[in-house]
């Protein structure tokens, strides 16, 4: 008989309050978010705790969770008040954090025994018998390390009854996550503590010793050196994460946009669903490629999940052109009798403009803008102004949430 | 009250290396198996692992096994027959950062002492009490923490503490081969013997370090961190072991590096003044064999670090 499957979570990022809606609506299961201390993120939108309330309200009435990342790596110093920062969490109604510091999961165990603590990708959790050894210890999720294969992680379930989070999308270190400390030595900035300043990403010259000291390999070669990885995709090979047990399909980006969020989180949805409805007669659609590549910000990669990456896996020279797609606007009301939409402007749009409309359960339709409104009901050529509220005739329904993009 | 002596560390390549830096001074030598240690200095069988701790224990010397790789699923059968072998062999003690061991060496009843080194990741002292309970005997700190976060955690905690105290640190790993992948996107070929370093781009003065191993791509520091000179604090911390990073190093530096520093711990023990009146001589000396392109630091012991 075959075994039955478990339906894994959709995990999204969410930078801010308005991107937690939004990866909400559109499918998440789940969303991380950051707090104003120990995260990593420090340039992310990170909630307060009145914002992180509203988000748990919000993701309530989908049955969605929040969790909240507390993954620096402390020094003395960052340990204050780190109890009372998660008895906050757990009384805002977060569902998990997620830690690598042993002193953070400590904290939170003592002062709220009953939030889940989650251990983080930058623990480098990478066999079974360190999988093992956090089961032992009580806890009920790992975020597995970045390299590891889909082999590896069935192996891992195989041993031990633990829910397991991996990647599925997303920009990547390069390094071991937590073992990269370039950026600490390159601009005195922790890495470990929210500081990265990407150096993995930078140019660099490479020499063989021995050698001239002017006589750059990369010189010669006229190609700079550089560790940069294309980010990571698993939309065409989705099954085999599912297959091999995986709890938790996450998604990279809290620092990404709307659009990214909402785009990323909308195709995965789409494939789990469609997955599940039928495991026998799944096939990958090539429209929810398209559509991934829509939001894309580099090429896309499997990275460690078949093979060890080679050169094809990393990011050398001009990066590849890829489409560039706005959001252009946010449907706030749809009229069915006049089929005039109402749209917040996110970015310039105007008449004779070809745009496309998506909304959740992967709804998608093009349109050409042929008549266009400010709100007053004035017709107006182009919707320059941030924010500004216009109306446009559609030719299909639209709903509040959906979403205005436009090729750049 | 018991008289405080700290253990001088070193690491080596080779049973000849071991063999020199006792005799200059070391008082402990890491050694490994390149499958299960991770930026060892040099590749240990266990034949050699033998011979050197049985070398080591005749002159009233340790030596430390590094298993410090992040293990993945393919190292752990492998790992517990090592360590089945490690265990006739009565070495000192074993140097791991993956939490796995806690597991491996409780299954195995080792009952070995633990030297605790996530690279990283030792920041604080709440975590490495976190560690302790789950069964360290000994810790190896980050290199990123200030000296007077270090002196902190000593008096923190109930175990000894192990400091890098000479010689470049790891900055970067990743498990992909990035030496290899850009020659070949270059189409050059790549011999591993040739050494290589970095520069950031426009930065001259810049030189970092990269090998590639069975455990990916390894980045080191642009400068040695060099605390000769400043011994008296960590020895008035009593801070437990003062380790020389030897990797990428010849022997004779190796031999000569230990031998100051011997000098220098015991002159400081014996006689703070006379050290105060040497210590110039000693940095002067590590200035007058330091490598080509080798700067000397004090690394993040006394800078500030953002974020």
């Amino acid at each position: 008989m075959e075994q039955q499957l478990k339906k894994p979570e959709l995990l999204a990022p969410a930078g801010n309050l308005e991107k937690l809606k939004f990866a909400i609506h559109y499918g998440a299961d789940a969303v991380y978010i950051g707090g104003q201390q120990f995260g990593l993120r420090s340039k992310a939108g990170n909630f307060t705790f009145e914002e992180m309330k509203e988000g748990v309200d919000f993701a309530n009435q989908y049955g969605a969770k929040v969790y909240v990342a507390t993954n620096i790596i402390a020094h003395n110093e960052n340990l204050v008040g780190a109890q009372a920062y998660f008895k906050k969490l757990y009384e805002v109604g977060i569902s998990a954090v997620i830690a690598a510091d042993p002193a953070l999961i400590q904290a939170c165990r003592q002062a709220a025994p009953d939030l889940e603590v989650h251990i983080s990708t930058q623990a480098s959790i990478a066999n079974w018998k360190t999988v093992e050894f956090w089961k032992n210890e009580g806890i009920p999720r790992v975020v597995l390390a970045r390299e590891v294969s889909v082999q590896e992680i069935k192996e891992m379930k195989e041993k031990v009854d633990i829910e397991i989070e991996a990647f599925v999308h997303g920009a990547m270190c390069i390094s071991y996550s937590g073992r990269c400390v370039l950026s600490n030595h390159m601009t005195a900035r922790d890495a470990n503590r929210g500081g990265c300043a990407q150096s993995c990403r930078w140019k660099y010259d490479l020499f063989e010793d021995g050698i001239d000291d002017d006589a750059a390999i990369s010189e010669q070669a006229d190609e700079d050196y550089t560790m940069s990885a294309q980010d990571l995709s698993m939309v065409e090979h989705l099954p085999d994460l599912i297959e091999a047990g995986v709890d938790s399909l996450k998604i990279e980006g809290r620092m990404k946009s709307i659009h990214y969020v909402a785009t990323v989180v909308n195709v995965y949805r789409k494939i789990i669903d469609s997955y599940f409805d039928s495991p026998d007669q799944f096939e990958l659609n090539p429209e929810w490629v398209d559509e991934i590549w829509k939001a894309a910000q580099r090429s896309l990669s499997t990275a460690f999940y078949y093979n060890e990456p080679t050169h094809r896996d990393q990011l050398y020279g001009k990066p590849e052109r890829i489409p560039k797609f706005d959001f252009a606007g946010l449907v706030l009301d749809y009229d069915e009798q006049t089929q005039i939409a109402t749209i917040q402007q996110r970015n310039n749009f105007g008449v004779g403009d070809e745009v496309e409309f998506f909304g959740p359960n992967f709804y998608h339709f093009k349109q050409t803008i042929t008549e266009l409104w400010n709100e007053k009901g004035e017709p107006i050529d182009r919707a320059k102004h941030a924010m500004m509220i216009t109306k446009i005739k559609v030719d299909q329904p639209l709903n509040y949430y959906d979403m205005m993009r436009k090729q750049k | 009250m018991q008289c405080y002596r700290p253990e001088l560390q070193a690491t080596a390549k080779d049973i000849d290396e071991v063999k020199q830096l006792a005799e200059a001074g070391a008082d402990a030598i890491y050694i490994g198996d390149a499958q299960f240690g991770n930026r060892l200095a040099g590749h240990f069988s266990i034949e050699e692992i033998k011979t050197a701790t049985a070398y080591l224990h005749e002159r009233n010397k340790r030596a430390y096994i590094m298993i410090n790789t992040i293990f993945h699923n393919n190292h752990i059968d492998a790992l517990t027959s090592f360590l089945t072998e490690l265990k006739t062999i009565k070495v000192d003690g074993i140097v791991a950062g993956d939490p796995s061991i806690f597991q491996i060496i409780s299954d195995l009843a080792f009952d070995i002492p633990l030297n605790w080194h996530p690279a990283t990741l030792s920041t604080n002292y709440q975590t490495l009490n976190f560690w302790h309970k789950r069964g360290l005997r000994r810790a190896t700190l980050a290199n990123e923490l200030a000296l007077s976060a270090v002196v902190e955690i000593k008096e923190q905690v109930g175990f000894p503490i192990d400091i890098q105290v000479h010689g470049m640190s790891c900055i970067f790993q990743s498990k992909r081969s990035l030496v290899t992948n850009y020659y070949n996107h270059i189409e050059l070929d790549y011999h591993q013997s040739k050494t290589r370093y970095i520069k950031e781009a426009k930065k001259a003065e810049t030189h970092y370090p990269i090998f590639e191993d069975q455990n990916g791509t390894h980045i080191m520091s642009n400068e040695d961190i060099v605390m000769v000179d400043y011994l008296a604090e960590i020895l008035d911390a009593q801070i437990d072991g003062l380790k020389i990073e030897g990797m990428l190093k010849s022997t004779a530096y190796n031999a000569q590096i230990v031998a100051i520093y011997r000098d220098a711990i015991d002159t400081y023990l014996a006689d703070p003044e006379q050290y105060k009146m040497k210590k110039l001589g000693w940095k002067q000396a590590i200035y007058a064999i330091q490598p080509n392109q080798r700067k000397i630091g004090t690394g993040f012991y006394f800078k500030e670090q953002i974020y």
